[in-house]
């Protein structure tokens, strides 16, 4: 069966048979079907931001992130808007969890925001393929911009991210839990992973079922690049390949379990549940934890939460030296903006905003962690809440301290956190040795970052 | 079938048609392609044009964010060797082969039941319907991984029994039997098929079947389950064909991970991480129609099967 009527050929039609309103009617049905598929087709390939008649331009602007973050950040579009009033901004945001699979696929159906927040995880992976604007060719002050944190976003294809702000990888203690257990808030300045254990153990004995010293490392690669600096080794290295070994990581898993086993940290499936639970609902927001690993900037978001006076720790140590933490200054977000964006300009312009303009300072504050502009940050510091105060000042306190800072991760490290996750799970549910965790996650993560 | 064949003989009847008539016949056939338009276009666009499209690239290195690459049949090569791969098979199998089975005897129970002629059966029926509808939803799977939580219910009420639950749906050992049960709970549709088949089996059967002294039991095996056997076979193909495809639960219930440990890895799951989460769409595509093969083939085993088994009245 044909799928359409065969058209009349020229002869055919020039002489007889068809009577009018039926080759019409037919002519009729082949445009509509014509113009059916036209418009199902242009459907999915659908461009991004139109240009209205009256010269406004429409740019999308997705970023990850909770509550608190969408208000500041929908806050900050609504005096760009005012500034620009020809240019809108539309939102999309959403949760950590789904963003990047959304991305990803935004970005293979030519659909992707003009604006996208970027992790440094991913950040190679769309630069050398091509799907993000090199920055340094527009409009865009970095002049007063921190040098280290600038460095995170240029690569073989330029300028492909500005950073949102700067962060440290810490730990957060709650202090009503300890206070609740008896137990007096360690001195970051000297505790080691010993002490860390040993603390941690301690509040859960003394607190009621259910509460925990310390929710349990393992769930993403920030706590295993601590550990590994403090050894002498790196996720990465410069080339981009992996920085460690097996046995590296095998010896971070055992601590892991020795923890678990003196129940410092939640049992397995506790572990696991709270993977899957968003910042606000976190044990350490829920008051379930006294400490957690988190990223500095998240300790407002944390804090307000929590509805306690959170307190930011360095990491422990091995020597029980605070300048052997080695910690670094990270980047904690980029701007991007994606390569196929029709309005490269304006994109630009609402990245220098964000990036250099005080009024956007003054409403983002501390959320995408310390502003990386020394002006910006030097203008906004009256109106940090209290909860910023203690982020800047901690980003301050270790600026010492730090480690050297560590290697870009490469393409393909976006897969590294689902198989740490995922080994972490097979080792605490005692599936697996921590040396044959160790093989098989080392033998994954090589695949994952040379494809 | 019927219908269909009334029309053919009618055709066959009439012979050599007259001009008139064949004029007549094509206008009318003209309506039916413009009438077909919309579910054509649908079908081409939506339906086929992405299958070929993914054909194409099973075949190729894509990476979403740059053109397909051709690197012949590398895709299937490399599935022989991965291990995660062959275990969201095994979990797969296990869901199916373990989950409609059950599924559909739970469907059958209920369905007995529900056919002694309750009073107020329609509202039986679509209470236990009701699942089947919500079943599928993200809704539900989020209210089954608090149920089936560390803390949930199902451990609050064993905790008053003094037993200490395992985490149902974080523990590696329990979650996959937790997705399973999530399943078994949507019998509602086969349900339903099954009280239409128990209606339309002729009572003077089981009447002659008293008289001769049968129970119950034997009733059930001797004349229920033949006359059912083409009912059970429609939802034993339906039920295996879903479920193969199954996703939602599990990608809900394990937060998008097929966790812990892989343990609720489905295939479709791994599928949809491995084009959308580790840019690898065209061994996504390859698995998608090594997906497609295993089902037309468990599918033509049940057909083949079926001679032996279903018994078909007429």
């Amino acid at each position: 069966m044909p799928l359409f009527p065969r058209p009349a050929t020229g002869s055919q039609s020039a002489g007889s048979s068809p009577s009018g309103p039926t080759r019409r009617f037919r002519k009729a049905g082949v445009v509509a079907a014509a113009a059916a598929a036209v418009m199902a087709l242009s459907a999915c390939g659908g461009g991004s931001s139109p240009q209205s008649a009256d010269g406004t331009v429409e740019l999308r602007f997705s970023w990850w992130g909770g509550d608190k973050r969408a208000q500041l950040t929908q806050e900050a579009i609504k005096q760009f808007e005012a500034e620009n009033p020809k240019i809108k901004i539309k939102p999309e945001f959403g949760d950590w969890s789904g963003y990047w699979d959304k991305l990803a696929t935004q970005v293979a159906a030519n659909d992707a925001p003009d604006i996208i927040q970027m992790d440094e995880k991913y950040i190679t992976e769309y630069s050398t393929r091509g799907a993000l604007l090199d920055l340094s060719k527009y409009d865009i002050d970095t002049s007063k911009l921190d040098e280290a944190a600038l460095n995170a976003g240029k690569g073989e294809d330029g300028l492909t991210g500005i950073p949102a702000g700067i962060n440290a990888a810490t730990i957060l203690a709650n202090p009503k839990v300890f206070e609740a257990a008896g137990v007096p808030l360690p001195d970051d300045s000297t505790w080691t992973w010993e002490d860390f254990g040993r603390i941690a153990a301690e509040v859960t004995e003394k607190s009621p079922k259910g509460t925990y010293g310390a929710a349990a490392y393992g769930t993403d690669e920030a706590s295993l690049g601590v550990w590994l600096r403090q050894n002498g080794k790196s996720l990465y290295t410069s080339d981009g390949k992996l920085g460690f070994e097996p046995g590296d990581i095998a010896e971070w898993w055992a601590f892991l379990k020795d923890l678990s086993k003196n129940k410092a940290v939640p049992t397995a499936s506790e572990v696991v549940e709270a993977e899957a639970a968003p910042l606000d609902q976190s044990g350490l927001a829920t008051g379930k934890n006294g400490m957690a690993f988190w990223w500095s900037n998240q300790a407002p978001a944390l804090e307000k939460a929590s509805g306690a006076d959170l307190k930011i720790l360095r990491f422990p140590t091995k020597t029980g030296k605070a300048e052997d933490a080695g910690l670094w200054y990270k980047a904690s977000q980029f701007w991007s903006a994606s390569s196929r964006t029709k309005h490269p300009e304006e994109t630009a312009k609402f990245i220098n905003f964000l990036t250099n303009n005080v009024k956007a300072g003054e409403t983002l504050l501390a959320d995408r962690g310390v502003y990386p502009n020394s002006d910006v940050r030097a203008a906004i510091e009256p109106k940090l809440t209290p909860a910023d105060v203690k982020v800047v000042k901690f980003i301050d306190q270790i600026k010492d301290e730090l480690g050297e800072a560590p290697a870009p991760p490469p393409k393909g490290a976006g897969a590294i956190q689902e198989i740490i996750k995922r080994y972490t799970s097979e080792v605490l549910f005692e599936r697996l040795s921590t040396d044959e965790a160790g093989k098989k996650a080392v033998d994954e993560m090589k695949s994952a970052i040379s494809s | 079938m019927s219908a269909i064949s009334e029309l053919s003989s009618l055709s066959r009847k009439k012979g050599k048609a007259t001009a008139e008539e064949k004029k007549a016949n094509g206008r009318d056939n003209k309506a039916a392609y413009i009438f077909l338009l919309p579910w054509l276009v649908g079908l081409v666009a939506i339906t086929i044009g992405p299958m070929l499209m993914s054909l194409y690239l099973s075949f190729t290195d894509y990476n979403l964010l740059q053109p397909p690459e051709w690197t012949g049949a590398d895709n299937f090569i490399r599935m022989l060797s991965d291990a995660r791969l062959h275990n969201s098979l095994r979990v797969t199998f296990t869901y199916v082969f373990i989950g409609v089975p059950l599924q559909l005897a739970v469907a059958l129970l209920i369905a007995l039941v529900l056919d002694k002629g309750l009073r107020g059966l329609p509202f039986y029926r679509s209470v236990f319907y009701l699942p089947s509808l919500l079943g599928g939803s993200v809704a539900v799977a989020i209210l089954w991984k608090q149920i089936f939580g560390t803390t949930g219910l199902v451990n609050q009420v064993l905790a008053m029994f003094g037993i200490q639950g395992p985490g149902w749906i974080s523990d590696p050992g329990t979650a996959l039997g937790s997705i399973i049960l999530l399943h078994v709970w949507t019998f509602g549709a086969p349900m339903i098929i099954f009280l239409a088949g128990l209606r339309q089996i002729p009572t003077m059967y089981y009447e002659a079947a008293k008289v001769d002294g049968a129970t119950t039991i034997q009733q059930f095996w001797r004349i229920t389950m033949p006359m059912l056997s083409p009912i059970i076979f429609f939802n034993l193909v339906l039920q295996i064909i879903g479920s193969f495809q199954s996703f939602t639960q599990a990608f809900i219930v394990s937060g998008g991970n097929g966790g812990p440990s892989d343990s609720t890895m489905f295939f479709t799951l791994y599928l949809y991480q491995k084009g959308f989460g580790q840019f690898d769409m065209g061994y996504a595509s390859a698995m998608a129609w090594v997906l497609l093969l295993i089902i037309g083939v468990f599918t033509a085993i049940n057909f083949i099967a079926s001679k032996y088994w279903v018994f078909y009245d007429d």
